[in-house]
């Protein structure tokens, strides 16, 4: 459980990747519960123009770092069986999924609660930028609501 | 002394780079390097960001060394 995992996809997060994850957990049979969270980009309307693609960055390192301090913070916390954090860089558009947070545990409270926990560090730790694209290809840069 | 700064978002934009080397005086914190910064890159000024150094946030009093890669962070927005 120690090792460093990737967090970082090029890209969109596909639902194939998703069911693909889900499909892999159908041997461990001590999980009685998953929660999963799925991030989707929307198409706000800012100044009269619509979003049509967070392009997301990050200072990978740092936000690999995090993740890892996110993970092990979580687990010590949480009496989970797994956990994986999946996160877009580049171009994600409207209607598309930018993050993919999957736990298992044996009982569904802890995954409920780790879950939360998860996705709660990870919006306030970890530093990803997303940049909102328009149809007119001006942006303007995402700030998360605390 | 110099420090390598790394710049992200829309403080890049505000930079119009990504990273770049420093001059610093020896012994000097991370409020003078921002300070230093802000009157080379005006817009600066007006973006609210946090400093990083070797992939930690760190206090405007902490200072710095040579080698040490320095980071200005603007809000976070992921997920």
């Amino acid at each position: 459980m120690n090792k460093r995992k990737t967090v970082f996809i090029e890209g969109p997060i596909t639902p194939s990747f998703i069911a693909n994850s889900i499909e892999k957990h159908q041997t461990k049979t001590t999980i009685g519960a998953h929660d999963i969270f799925l991030g989707q980009v929307r198409a706000d309307k800012i100044d009269g123009k619509i979003v049509q693609a967070i392009d997301y960055s990050a200072y990978t390192e740092m936000a690999e770092n995090k993740f890892h301090e996110i993970r092990e913070a979580t687990f010590s916390k949480y009496d989970l069986t797994c956990m994986h954090i999946y996160h877009s860089l580049g171009k994600v558009k409207a209607g598309e999924i930018c993050l993919f947070v999957f736990v298992s545990a044996p009982h569904r409270k802890v995954a409920f609660e780790a879950l939360e926990f998860l996705v709660e560090e990870i919006k306030k730790e970890v530093p990803v930028f997303g940049k909102e694209v328009f149809e007119d290809e001006t942006h303007v840069w995402k700030v998360n609501k605390v | 002394m110099e420090v390598k700064v790394l710049y992200f978002g829309m403080i890049a934009e505000a930079t119009d780079r990504k990273e770049e080397l420093i001059s610093l005086e020896s012994g000097s914190n991370v409020g003078q390097l921002e300070n230093l910064l802000k009157d080379k890159y005006e817009n600066l000024q007006h973006l609210s960001f946090k400093v990083a150094i070797d992939k930690e946030i760190s206090s405007s009093n902490t200072l710095l060394t040579s080698n040490n890669e320095i980071a200005l962070l603007p809000p976070f927005s992921g997920g």
